[in-house]
């Protein structure tokens, strides 16, 4: 493949890495800003009979997937990304 | 203070902030000697490993102000606290996926270089200082006012001194041992604060038998609102301020200047990658940390007279939730620990943003804008003495604001980041059309509108100038002056169509792919 080729392939590899994870990170967050905005109550709602709320367990998964995304990122850029720059290098 | 609990100071308090001192101190001695070239002063020659830089990032974030404040605010509220610590949070996947390659990748010691890459640098460069100067000296005053009252109650000194005390040990870190010793500062500081959070969590949880059920129902018995802590209160009332917070906790985070330079620290954009994401754990795991601590202080501090005024009302102020949670399960022993930890805690951040505000000066302003070609040798001696002018500066401000009100300013900080920095920065990266003039228009309007928007809205308008009604009713500029900010780049720049602004657009293909792969490709590409 030419150097060329090899530099596109990197910016395509890239972007069908970055652009779910940029979803998944925006989406979540704006619906829960807008949840408490709009229907606040929603996240009242008891978990069973325990005295925690959907708002604080949806809060605490927000904070885990933010984690699953950056180490997801970190994990693809690293397998798919990294051995084509080195081809660069190489070729 | 610590004499608030036995009635006499807490030397625990004192030895170990003593050492502390000592031990930063002996750091800044070893880093000056590898300190003698502006790269090394800026960047700690970039040696700084992921893991290393990861450390220094979230420990530039947790900040005495984000420790106490948000566990404060738990403490209040309840679930609200968790809003914040989201938002900010929620910047870093953005700052890993937009931000720190390309910038690591294009830049030198900042991310104005990275804006000035294809552009007209002198302008830029000048814009690009004005939002990292405002950034840092605003977040610096609320820093170094917030230290001052806290050292006050911690260690029973006197406002002026404590301010004289942080600006004289800020100023030898950042002067004599630059990067490299502010990231080591760093670094300590995060462990430690790391290591006391869980400790107090821990221990919290502990008398629970780790039951969260029986913690949590515990905290709603006890709290004056009962179940409605576990709710959304009045945080956020209206869709406009839900979006406007949203966007300026979001995308502010990616507008810092004193986090952007962190990624010039380490070695390529590999190591960057790997700091964020160690970063994002780290931050993630204290904000967690923290909303325990705010809970147990509900149950453990919010009814024990030991830490109540006379009026029923916590001693100090809701920000000491965590202080005293620490007294109630770990004696005077864990309370001088956190102390001395809050102490560091204020040193390492705002030595951190006295270094951006110098790079600011000496690197854009002064060796790129006033004299250009300037050597290596003058370009470090401004850069120290930079240092020493913006320790000064704080000291003085920090004595100025003491009686104000400067809680807003860390917003402001934010909402000037998240609306000038942040915007020139991301189109500068990815927008092939972006030309000098829609950069200067259009991040000027926003930093204007900005500021303007605060000085109009609630908090300063009605609360500090005591007018009776706000002309800007938001509490949060973000969602104006950012728009603006795009609007006006966007605009004058497709409307550009000087020799200038097509020379531009035609450095964005070599300047794009640099950003990608990190490597200069002009004899790769042939066209």
């Amino acid at each position: 493949m030419s150097k060329q080729a090899l530099l596109n392939k990197v910016v395509k590899t890239k972007q069908r890495i970055i652009r779910p994870l940029l979803f998944f990170t925006i989406a979540p967050y704006f619906t829960f800003i807008f949840v408490i905005a709009f229907y606040p109550q929603y996240f009242s709602n008891l978990i069973l009979d325990s005295s925690v709320s959907t708002g604080i367990i949806l809060g605490l998964l927000l904070i885990i997937l933010i984690w699953v995304i950056t180490l997801l990122y970190v994990y693809l850029t690293n397998k798919y990304v990294e051995p084509i720059i080195q081809e660069i290098d190489s070729a | 203070m610590p004499s608030s609990h036995s009635g006499d100071i807490n030397f625990i308090a004192i030895w170990m902030f003593l050492i502390f001192v000592t031990v930063t101190l002996c750091i800044t001695l070893w880093a000056a000697r590898k300190t003698r070239s502006t790269n090394s002063f800026y960047t700690a020659g970039g040696n700084i490993t992921g893991f290393q830089n990861g450390l220094a990032i979230s420990g530039d974030f947790m900040s005495a102000a984000s420790f106490l404040g948000i566990s404060g605010l738990v403490f209040l509220s309840g679930f609200d606290g968790l809003i914040y610590s989201i938002g900010f949070l929620v910047g870093w996947p953005i700052i890993l996926l937009l931000i720190a390659e390309p910038l690591r990748n294009l830049g030198k010691y900042g991310f104005s270089d990275v804006v000035s890459f294809r552009l007209n640098e002198k302008p830029v460069r000048i814009l690009a200082a004005f939002g990292s100067l405002s950034t840092v000296v605003l977040y610096l005053i609320a820093q170094m006012v917030g230290a001052g009252k806290l050292i006050e109650i911690l260690f029973g000194l006197p406002y002026i001194t404590a301010e004289i005390i942080v600006g004289i040990l800020m100023i030898l870190y950042v002067t004599f041992g630059g990067m490299l010793a502010t990231t080591w500062v760093q670094i300590i500081k995060a462990i430690l604060l790391l290591f006391g959070a869980t400790l107090i969590a821990f221990l919290v949880l502990n008398k629970f038998q780790f039951s969260f059920n029986q913690f949590f129902n515990m905290a709603v018995a006890t709290h004056q609102n009962g179940i409605g802590i576990m709710a959304p209160g009045g945080l956020i009332s209206d869709p406009v301020s839900a979006i406007s917070l949203g966007l300026a906790l979001m995308f502010g985070t990616a507008g810092l200047p004193h986090i952007l330079m962190r990624f010039f620290t380490v070695s390529d954009a590999k190591q960057a990658r790997r700091s964020v994401a160690f970063a994002t754990g780290f931050i993630g795991y204290f904000y967690i940390l923290t909303f325990i601590i705010g809970f147990g202080a509900i149950i453990l501090v919010s009814n024990n007279p030991a830490y109540l005024s006379e009026g029923g009302i916590i001693r100090g102020n809701n920000n000491m939730a965590a202080i005293h949670l620490a007294h109630a399960v770990g004696g005077d022993v864990l309370l001088g620990f956190i102390s001395a930890v809050a102490f560091a805690t204020i040193l390492a951040v705002v030595s951190g943003l006295t270094l951006a505000g110098a790079s600011a000066i000496s690197h854009d302003l002064y060796a790129n804008v006033l004299n250009k070609g300037a050597d290596d040798k003058s370009q470090m001696k401004i850069s120290k003495y930079a240092s020493v002018g913006l320790g000064i500066f704080a000291i003085i401000l920090g004595i100025i604001f003491e009686k104000q009100n400067v809680a807003y300013m860390v917003g402001l900080a934010f909402a000037i980041a998240a609306s000038t920095n942040f915007p020139i920065l991301l189109l500068s990266i990815y927008w092939k059309k972006i030309t000098t003039r829609g950069v200067l228009t259009g991040g000027s309007a926003g930093l204007i509108t900005c500021i303007l928007l605060v000085i109009l809205g609630p908090i300063v308008w009605v609360e500090i100038l005591n007018n009776k009604n706000a002309i800007f009713p938001y509490k949060y500029p973000a969602l104006f002056s950012m728009s603006v900010t795009f609007i006006g780049i966007w605009f004058f720049s497709i409307t550009d169509n000087s020799l200038q602004a097509k020379k531009e657009r035609k450095l964005f293909n070599s300047q794009y792919m640099r950003s990608q792969i990190g490597k200069n490709i002009t004899g790769i590409l042939s066209k």
